[in-house]
């Protein structure tokens, strides 16, 4: 559980409360970057059975950017799920980007993850979700497992935007045509701000043409593919929308870079 | 099969035929699920693409969750439960893959509720539909209706399942295009996706477990705002 404030002196934490497997570490400030923060799981992998919660709270006025140092690794499961849960909370005033690197999952890996986004009228969110199916630098091919990745969004204390990946054993989908379409790759990218709608034609221009206004002042851009081209397609929409939309300088969170 | 039985009465059935005929003016007509762009890409050129297509969208993606949520709505309806149908309500009208998918889905839920409410007039659908103005999903207010109006879960399923299919043949029969033998088909050759759809939705027991896994149809969907030629609004 993560509080983060805004001072005079910049956004700065006001709250921290962590156990293992996570750990948050804040690397120094970049001059022209919103203060960060790096999800660490000390654990190297997640297994079935491991179950994470994770809270961050963006305070009005602040400006926060939280990524993870590397991919997550989802082990093959012998039956339970390993569950995450996540809730970030974007107070109105408050800018926060979520953007975690890629969740890659192993052959029957069992995943079953909420991210829930709480905002306010005036917040502003980037969220991203990158799923790899396999590895793909082994050339892994996933047969089987369990997926049900779900997004829920709220505006208010009202539920304004519901969605969910939901792939069940064996992956029969991943082949059709017209579910995965054979690929290892699946991205979401999330723009919540009041003026979100501006920045439509950006967000096609980044994803192919798919993306869409899903709600009013929400954005969400998609992709499928090759996990490779998926995450840069990906990085260069984060670049391109944190730019254009939070005022942010055009490149990825330096963890992404190294 | 006695254990999937259900008794469906003659006034339970005037009402499935009416509410899921192409007559009821519900407007599904105008909707592709995505398929416009699917035909545009060249990813659907012929009948058994269609069926891939349509089988995909029905055990999936968006069948499979607006059916899941139409018998959870059917239940908490028939139970009683306005704060779960309300939630059910409030899930239904969120749940939105693509600007276009959303529309695809609220505007004949309004539609529906309007004349259903106008012709087959029921208290308990009438302080619904006045709870939830602008957030019924076409599924959702069926789901609701049907229990209601005693019409039994599994039929309403099917029969929704069913007309959701026949809508995209439909689409597909015009954008392909196909002879209407073809589209027909077409139609019969999704009797077991219908019916494996319909399973799956009855076995649904908790929002909290629906999902899609049809993204390629909500990429479809997404460019299908920027098409040039469109026929249909979604």
């Amino acid at each position: 559980m993560l509080h983060v404030a805004a001072t005079s002196g910049g956004t700065r934490i006001a709250d921290l409360f962590q156990a293992a497997p996570l750990r948050w570490l804040f690397p120094d400030v970049e001059a022209d970057e919103p203060k960060p923060g790096a999800l660490v799981n000390v654990a190297g992998g997640l297994a079935g059975g491991d179950s994470l919660e994770i809270a961050l709270h963006v305070e009005a006025g602040a400006a926060f950017t939280a990524t993870t140092p590397a991919a997550e690794k989802l082990y093959r499961s012998l039956g339970p799920s390993t569950v995450i849960r996540t809730q970030v909370q974007v107070a109105a005033g408050a800018t926060c980007e979520w953007l975690p690197q890629e969740t890659i999952l192993f052959d029957q890996a069992r995943l079953d993850r909420r991210l829930t986004l709480d905002l306010e009228a005036e917040s502003r969110l980037l969220a991203a979700e990158l799923l790899v199916l396999g590895r793909a630098a082994h050339g892994e091919q996933v047969s089987g497992g369990s997926v049900l990745d779900a997004w829920r969004v709220r505006r208010g204390g009202r539920l304004i935007w519901a969605d969910a990946l939901r792939l069940a054993d064996p992956f029969r989908d991943a082949a059709d045509r017209f579910a995965l379409a054979g690929a290892n790759a699946a991205a979401t990218l999330l723009l919540a701000a009041p003026d979100a709608a501006a920045h439509r034609e950006l967000a096609r221009d980044c994803a192919d043409g798919a993306a869409s206004l899903v709600a009013p002042g929400l954005l969400v851009a998609r992709w499928l593919g090759e996990a490779g081209a998926v995450r840069n397609a990906l990085g260069a929409a984060i670049c391109r929308l944190r730019t254009a939309a939070l005022g942010h300088p055009p490149r990825l969170p330096r963890l992404w870079r190294t | 099969m006695a254990a999937t039985t259900t008794t469906t009465t003659d006034a339970a059935l005037a009402r499935l035929m009416v509410w899921l005929s192409p007559a009821y003016p519900v407007g599904a007509f105008s909707y592709s699920h995505g398929l416009e762009t699917a035909v545009e890409e060249g990813a659907v050129t012929r009948r058994h693409e269609l069926v891939a297509y349509v089988e995909a969208a029905l055990l999936r993606g968006a069948g499979a969750v607006d059916a899941g949520l139409l018998a959870l709505a059917w239940r908490a309806a028939e139970a009683g439960a306005d704060a779960a149908l309300d939630e059910i309500v409030e899930l239904g009208a969120a749940w939105r893959g693509t600007a276009e998918l959303a529309l695809e889905a609220m505007q004949p839920g309004a539609a529906f509720a309007s004349v259903t409410l106008a012709a087959w007039p029921e208290p308990r659908f009438a302080a619904f539909a006045a709870r939830h103005p602008g957030r019924l999903t076409h599924a959702v207010a069926f789901g609701a209706a049907a229990a209601w109006h005693g019409v039994p879960l599994r039929t309403a399923c099917f029969g929704w399942l069913n007309a959701f299919a026949a809508n995209v043949v439909s689409a597909g029969v015009r954008l392909v295009p196909l002879g209407q033998t073809d589209g027909q088909i077409a139609t019969a050759a999704l009797l077991p996706a219908i019916a494996e759809a319909t399973e799956a939705a009855l076995a649904v027991e908790d929002a909290d477990v629906l999902g899609s896994a049809a993204l390629a149809i909500d990429l479809f969907s997404m460019r299908h705002e920027t098409q040039y030629t469109r026929l249909f609004r979604s």
